[in-house]
Parts: structure tokens; C-alpha cells; sequence
């Protein structure tokens, strides 16, 4: 069975580039001026004003573990909206590349184990021409910081 | 034929008219010959029955059918109002919200038969009926009258002949014939398998008028819209064409069965009664000589008021938030250069600024509700309280039109309910212990509703036996909630508290009621999650009366801006007190706390920038550095003093959420932003105190 393309924006942290579901993603914004909240989980840098609307926001970096760097003129903000009616989320990223299609087959799932969550936020390995690109989880990281 | 456009006026409407059973039900069992009572009663019976029939829910129109058999025997004096007469129309009041549970749900009954129900009804009234020999043959006897006329208009099917006509309208057919015009009356019959009589009536009626006026009809407009008319209804048309051409006009509408139609003659008394009032009536025709309009008679009485989807409220209290976010940016845009200078400027953005604050006021009071509509069903819980506990007593309200925000309103009901189940149950002392003590051995409860400056208060008090604090103390103890030695050093007022705690039931039984443990602390919750909160006093054989504020708004409120670290806060303005500068030489320490003596109040001091993990602001911290900036707030009895770097101003702000993504503590109620676009973080500061 051939499984549809989709397309991914292809976003990097540093030099490794990873790939978003483009239904997913509202859009894309420059850095904004970002309030912090005391207190919260140290991957959220705090909220911002999203026309009016107050979107949480969350350094990609640290969510994956990573350094956190200086942000520069090529930092973006990713506004994702996971339910139509839903909160939006963003979501902090070195760059913002391009747009490609994928297809089912070209993404090779991960054998990962369940107790790392960093794995979990990954769906797969995209092959795009020569380049590697790891298809990030969107809902299941959102997911794990919903709270009831 | 397709209904469901309907359903939502068919749940509201059935809502309003069994809540009107209900209250109209316990007036009745108090004063069983109140007539206008039992009219209320079978009016909205009748119409139960007739909606949930057009709405094709058959088990909710039988039982409304059995019910109003009952009212109506109660109407004809044929049966005694009973305290097991009212219990049995209360179950089924209650099954009939089941019904409509269910179809709130599903948009169908349910398969609930409520058979027992139905029984019992028809058990009384046979009971009821039979009791009495003479009544039943004053039945017959009616019925039997009834059947003559129904004989006698049968073998004419020209109904309009047998109306009475007012005299106006008689005036206003001679005036027509003297015209020249026709005066046609009709009798209209509809399909017995119509579905909508009045929407179909409605339709027959717009015919009508194109062709001419229409000066009377029977029943009147109102009623065939309600569908209060069986199968047929006449009207008068003062018109220029013949009766065959309405006949044929009102007969082409569908569902419409036959129409009847012919010239009216004005018989010799009617003309004779004309003829006698005329002469005051000729100035008027002299000056006006038109014919009335028939519309005016029909016209029935509009309400003024609207039915608007809460949804559209919300879209426009979002509105006016972003108005008043774009208000507060153009104030911090002209701050900030030299515009300011410009007087007339000034002058349009205070203007803007009225403008605003009362378009915010408005569309407040649109979402302002009575408390009425929550607290109107109590009475009724607490009779049948009264039954369960085996306990007299009467329910007091008062303010029942105090008005709060709508949201406020969808969730106040449940605290509420469970504060007085908790008086009813524990805070009243059954009749016999009240008794003993000299007390009226009728129980009384007490629901104050009223305004208190930006907040509305409502009291849930009883005269009962009061909390037993040393009873709540040593139960602590037991628990292991708290200390002997803690127990020691807190007050009347901490102990009482402790009832809001969770898990904390005073009463030794449990019981239906209440008293599972989960009481006290659930309410305090939802109150405190809808910005307001709750206090208890009592006094010993006296009573106990529950305190709830709430704010009357909740998404705009007026916020004192400060500066902490280099952070900008908003202060929700209803909690301060005073903001004071202190001498840092003037703190002391209390129980390794720091403490300032306030004008004879000992005030401990918080400092947020420690609390909220901010950075030091170094630069101003070396000026002042022997004073501090402190914001006194007082929540109930209690006060606190927060610490805080700069007072920036006060600021009308819109509360908005900050979403369940990210975790933040409690002390955040929201965020809002500001006039440069900027987030600031609310800081509820009653979590500090």
C-alpha cells in the first residue's frame, strides 16, 4: 500500500534538521518578546501575545535535551494548533528551511524504547535526497504537558 | 415533518414551564384554594403537554396528559389538594425532567415509561371522582350540555356565526359596510394530521392579508400560535373580494382541511348597539375616516425581550476585550511621544476611554442574570428535605434578583445546593432537641443574596446548633490534620476553617444527605475557581452562616500595574488595601518570619521576587535602600503584605487564560496584555494570604 505524501516544513537546531506535519502548523512568526512564568516547566520559556491571543511557548532545544544558544535574526516561533478549536502551542527553532512532500514509504519508523520520552517525540526518519530528517511527534509532546 | 429546528426553544421553554410547576406546586400545597395557583398550574400543564405532543415525545406528553387530568379535577373543586397529592405531581415533575435529561442528551424521551406514576395519577383520580356522587353527575350533566352545542354547531360548519363580537369591532363591520368593502367571515378547519396548527394558522392568517384585514379571530392570535385551538378557528376579513376568493386564497395553504366562508350580516342588535355608541364615535370617524386597522387588533403583545445564544455574548465581551486592549495600546503609543502635547488628542482618547468603560458596562449587564434562576429550585429541595430528615423546616430567601454573571450562574448552583443540604442535615437540630431548648421547633434557613460594592454576597445561614469548634478541634487531633500544640495557638476562626479542608466531615453518621466527606473543601474550590471565596461563622446554639463572595464580573477588572524585579505584574485592585512604604528597619521577625506592626495590625511580609524566582533590580535597590514598596491586601479577616519594586499605575485589564499547556503555580490567575502588546502575568494575591 502506497500511503499518501504529506508535506513537512524542515526546521534545524544547529546543523540537524527535523520535519514538522504541515497541518499542524498555523504559522510562522519572528521572536517575539516573551514573558516568562515563574515556576513553569524549564522548557517553556513563557507565553506571548498571538494576536490578542496568549500562546504558550517552548524552546525546541530544550524539550530535546539540548544547549539552549543565543537566539539570532534566523530564530523563529512555531505557532502548532493541534484541534481546530484548540490552544495553540509555540515552538522555538535555530531556522525555518523549507517545505518538502514525503511519502509514507520514505519514512523509516524508529524501534525505540518506551522509557525514553525524547523518543517518543519522534514519529521517524524521513529520507529526502541525501539528508536524514527526523519527523517530530507534535501531539505527543504537547500531550505531555496537557494537564486535566 | 422535520422538528429539530425547534428543539432548543422546545428544552428552554419546557425548563421555564416546569420550573413554574414547581414553584406554583408548593404555593398550592400551602394555600390549596389559591385559584390563580391552580389556573398557573394547568396553564402550564397544558402547554407541556401540547409541546412535547408537537415535539413527537409520547411517553412526556401521557404523563403531562395524566397530571393535567388532576389539575383539573383540582381546578373543579373535585379534589382535596393533599400532601400525597403533591408528592406524587412532584415525582412527576420529576420524571418528566428526566425526560427532558434525556433528551438534552440524545434528542429522545428515554424508554422511561413511568408507569407507577401514571398509576398512582389515575388512582387518585378515580378516588378523587368517584368520592363524590354528586360531582360526577355534574360531569355528565356538563358534558352533556356540552355535546348539545357541539350538536348544534356541527350540522352548520359557518362557526364565525356563533362568535360574539366586541363592540369596536362591530363598529369597525359597519364602518366597512358603509365603505362599500365586504366583510367575509371564514371558518377555517386544518388537517387532524397537522403537526405545527399554530405556524399553519400563522400561514392561513398571511393570506388572509394580502387580500384584506383581518379585524377578529377566535381564538385570538395568540392562542393559534400557542396551538391552543383544536382542529378549527374563524376570522373576520374586511376586504374588497368575495368570500369565494378568500375561501379559495386560505384553502390552497397546506394542511388546510376546508374553509367556510361567506358575507357577515350584522344582526339587528348588534346594529342597534352600534347605532346607540355611534353617536360619541362620529368626531373620531369625521377626522379620521379610515377603517381601523385590523392589525392593530391582531397585534399581539410583543416581549421585549430577546433570547441570544450566550456563544454571541462571549464573541462580544471578546470584542469589547480587544477594544479595550486597543484603547490602553493607543494610550501607551501617545505616552510615549510627543502627541501627548496635543490637547485635543488628549481630549478624543478620554472620550474613547468613556466610551469604552461603558460599552464594557453594557455588555456586563447583558450577561448579568438573576440569581433567581438558580436558587428558584431550592425551596422545593428543601421540602423535600424536610420529608427525608424528618425534620420542619422553612426555607428564607432574599435578593432572589441580585444578578451575577452569567458563567458565575451555571456554576454557583451545586455550592450552594450543598450548603444548605449541609444546614439542613447538620446546622438544624431535629425538632425535638429545638424544642428542649425553647426554640420554635420549626427549623429556619436562610439565603441572602445582595450587592457589596464589586462583589455580590450571598449568605447561607441557619438557626441551628452552630459548629461545635472544641468538637473540630479534637477531631483534627484525632485525624492528625494538626497538632495538639498547633491546636493550642489557632483561633475560633483557623479551626472553622479546617472545615474546608479535604476529607473533613463533622458529622458522625454519615448520611444520604451529606456528610461523605467531600463536601466543604469542593465548594470552596469551585468558589475560589470562580474568583471568589467563602468564610464560615458561628456561634454556639445560635447557628452557623456561610459567607460567599463572588466578583459580579470576571474577564475585565481594574488592576494595579507594579514592577517586580524587571518584570511587570498586574494586582487584581479589588484585594488591596492601601500600598505603604515601609522603614526596612521597621521588620521584625516572628516565628522566623518577617512581620510589620501596621497601625496596631501585625502583617507578615511577602516578597514576591523570591516567591516568583525573579531577578533583582540592582539599580533601584541601591536609592531606596532603606525603604520598601508594600502592597497591603486583605483577604476576609486576614492581611499581608507584599513587596514589590515600582508602582507603574492603575490599568482597566482583560483576564485571559493562559492554557492548559503550560504549568504555572497557583498564584497566576491569567494573563492579560498590555497597551504595547506586551503579556503581563495576573497575580492572584489572595493565595499568598
Amino acid at each position: 500500500m502506497v500511503e499518501e505524501a504529506k508535506q513537512y516544513i524542515i526546521v534545524k537546531l544547529g546543523e540537524d534538521p527535523y520535519g514538522i506535519e504541515i497541518k499542524y502548523i498555523e504559522s510562522i512568526i519572528v521572536m517575539q518578546k516573551i514573558t516568562r512564568v515563574p515556576k513553569a516547566q524549564s522548557y517553556f520559556k513563557g507565553v506571548i501575545n498571538l494576536r490578542g491571543e496568549i500562546v504558550p511557548v517552548l524552546s525546541l532545544r530544550k524539550k530535546l535535551g539540548f544547549d539552549e544558544v543565543e537566539d539570532t535574526h534566523a530564530t523563529r516561533i512555531i505557532i502548532v494548533r493541534l484541534e481546530e478549536q484548540g490552544a495553540a502551542i509555540g515552538i522555538i527553532v535555530d531556522e525555518v528551511k523549507e517545505v518538502i512532500s514525503l511519502a509514507g514509504s520514505d519514512i523509516s519508523k524508529l524501534n525505540y524504547d518506551d522509557k525514553n520520552d525524547k523518543a517518543t517525540y519522534s514519529l521517524g526518519i524521513g529520507k529526502f535526497g541525501d539528508h536524514l530528517i527526523n519527523i517530530l511527534n507534535i501531539s505527543a509532546m504537547a500531550e505531555q504537558d496537557k494537564q486535566n | 415533518m422535520d422538528v429539530s429546528q425547534y428543539l432548543e426553544i422546545f428544552i428552554d421553554e419546557t425548563k421555564e414551564h416546569l420550573q413554574s410547576l414547581n414553584e406554583h406546586l408548593l404555593i398550592l400545597e400551602k394555600e390549596p384554594d389559591n385559584e390563580n395557583t391552580i389556573n398557573e398550574i394547568f396553564r402550564a400543564a397544558h402547554s407541556l403537554k401540547g409541546m412535547a405532543g408537537t415535539m413527537g415525545y409520547k411517553r412526556m406528553q401521557r404523563l403531562t396528559h395524566d397530571m393535567e387530568n388532576v389539575f383539573s379535577e383540582v381546578r373543579g373543586g373535585n379534589m382535596k389538594v393533599s400532601s400525597e397529592l403533591v408528592d406524587i405531581l412532584f415525582r412527576g415533575l420529576d420524571a418528566l425532567e428526566n425526560y427532558l435529561a434525556n433528551i438534552l442528551e440524545s434528542t429522545e424521551e428515554g424508554t422511561e415509561d413511568n408507569e407507577d406514576i401514571i398509576n398512582a395519577l389515575n388512582n387518585i383520580l378515580k378516588g378523587g371522582v368517584g368520592g363524590s356522587q354528586e360531582t360526577e353527575t355534574k360531569v355528565a350533566t356538563n358534558t352533556a350540555t356540552a355535546n348539545i352545542v357541539a350538536q348544534a354547531t356541527k350540522d352548520d360548519k359557518h362557526k364565525y356565526k356563533n362568535i360574539k363580537l366586541e363592540e369596536h369591532e362591530i363598529n369597525a363591520i359597519k364602518k366597512a359596510n358603509d365603505m362599500g368593502l365586504n366583510v367575509v367571515g371564514l371558518t377555517v378547519y386544518i388537517q387532524e394530521s397537522c403537526v405545527l396548527k399554530g405556524a399553519r394558522a400563522f400561514m392561513v392568517n398571511r393570506t388572509l392579508e394580502e387580500h384584506g384585514e383581518i379585524i377578529k379571530l377566535d381564538p385570538s392570535a395568540q392562542d393559534l400560535e400557542d396551538e391552543n385551538y383544536d382542529l378549527d378557528y374563524s376570522a373576520f376579513v374586511i376586504t374588497k373580494d368575495t368570500p369565494e376568493i378568500l375561501a379559495k386564497a386560505a384553502a390552497n395553504v397546506s394542511e388546510v382541511k376546508e374553509v367556510v366562508a361567506d358575507i357577515y350580516q350584522l344582526s339587528e342588535v348588534d346594529k342597534a348597539i352600534v347605532t346607540a355608541s355611534n353617536e360619541a364615535m362620529k368626531k373620531q370617524k369625521a377626522k379620521s375616516g379610515k377603517v381601523p386597522t385590523a392589525k392593530k387588533s391582531v397585534k399581539q403583545v410583543v416581549n421585549r425581550s430577546v433570547r441570544v445564544d450566550i456563544e454571541k455574548l462571549d464573541v462580544l465581551m471578546n470584542l469589547v476585550s480587544e477594544l479595550i486592549i486597543a484603547k490602553n495600546g493607543l494610550i501607551s503609543v501617545s505616552s510615549e511621544s510627543d502627541i501627548m502635547l496635543d490637547s485635543a488628542y488628549h481630549e478624543q482618547i478620554e472620550y474613547l476611554e468613556r466610551i469604552t468603560t461603558n460599552l464594557h458596562e453594557s455588555v456586563m449587564k447583558t450577561r448579568m442574570v438573576p440569581i433567581e434562576s438558580v436558587v428558584n429550585r431550592f425551596p422545593r429541595m428543601i421540602r423535600d428535605l424536610t420529608k427525608k430528615l424528618n425534620k420542619n423546616m422553612e426555607l428564607y430567601m432574599t435578593g432572589e434578583d441580585t444578578e451575577l454573571d452569567r458563567t458565575v450562574i451555571d456554576e454557583i448552583g451545586d455550592p450552594l445546593m450543598h450548603l444548605l443540604r449541609n444546614a439542613a442535615d447538620h446546622g438544624l437540630e431535629s425538632n425535638e432537641e429545638r424544642e428542649k431548648v425553647g426554640k420554635n421547633p420549626v427549623g429556619s434557613i436562610f439565603l441572602d443574596a445582595y450587592q457589596e460594592g464589586n462583589n455580590v454576597v450571598i449568605e447561607v445561614r441557619d438557626d441551628g446548633a452552630g459548629i461545635n469548634v472544641d468538637k473540630i478541634r479534637n477531631k483534627a487531633i484525632d485525624k492528625g490534620s494538626i497538632t495538639e500544640e498547633q491546636a493550642e495557638r489557632m483561633s475560633d476562626k483557623d479551626i472553622i476553617d479546617l472545615l474546608f479542608q479535604p476529607s473533613f466531615s463533622t458529622a458522625e453518621e454519615v448520611s444520604d444527605v451529606s456528610g461523605r466527606g467531600v463536601g466543604l473543601d469542593v465548594v470552596k474550590t469551585k468558589i475560589e475557581a470562580l474568583g471568589g471565596e467563602i468564610e464560615a461563622k458561628t456561634k454556639l446554639g445560635e447557628g452557623t452562616n456561610f459567607i460567599i463572595r463572588l466578583p459580579l464580573t470576571l474577564a475585565i477588572i481594574q488592576a494595579l500595574m507594579v514592577n517586580i524585579g524587571t518584570e511587570k505584574y498586574a494586582l487584581p485592585l479589588g484585594s488591596i488595601q492601601t500600598v505603604e512604604n515601609i522603614l526596612i528597619s521597621s521588620i521584625k521577625k516572628a516565628q522566623g518570619k518577617e512581620v510589620i506592626n501596621l497601625r496596631g495590625n501585625i502583617i507578615p511580609i511577602i516578597h514576591l521576587n523570591q516567591i516568583l524566582d525573579c531577578e533583582k533590580l540592582e539599580v533601584a535597590e541601591e536609592e531606596d535602600a532603606n525603604e520598601l514598596l508594600v502592597v497591603i491586601v486583605k483577604k476576609g479577616e486576614r492581611y499581608a503584605g507584599i513587596v514589590v519594586d515600582k508602582l507603574i499605575g492603575q490599568q482597566e485589564i482583560v483576564i485571559k487564560s493562559i492554557g492548559k499547556y503550560i504549568k504555572c503555580p497557583k498564584i497566576i490567575s491569567g494573563a492579560t496584555i498590555l497597551g504595547n502588546g506586551e503579556v503581563a502575568l495576573i497575580l492572584d494575591v489572595n493565595t499568598l494570604v
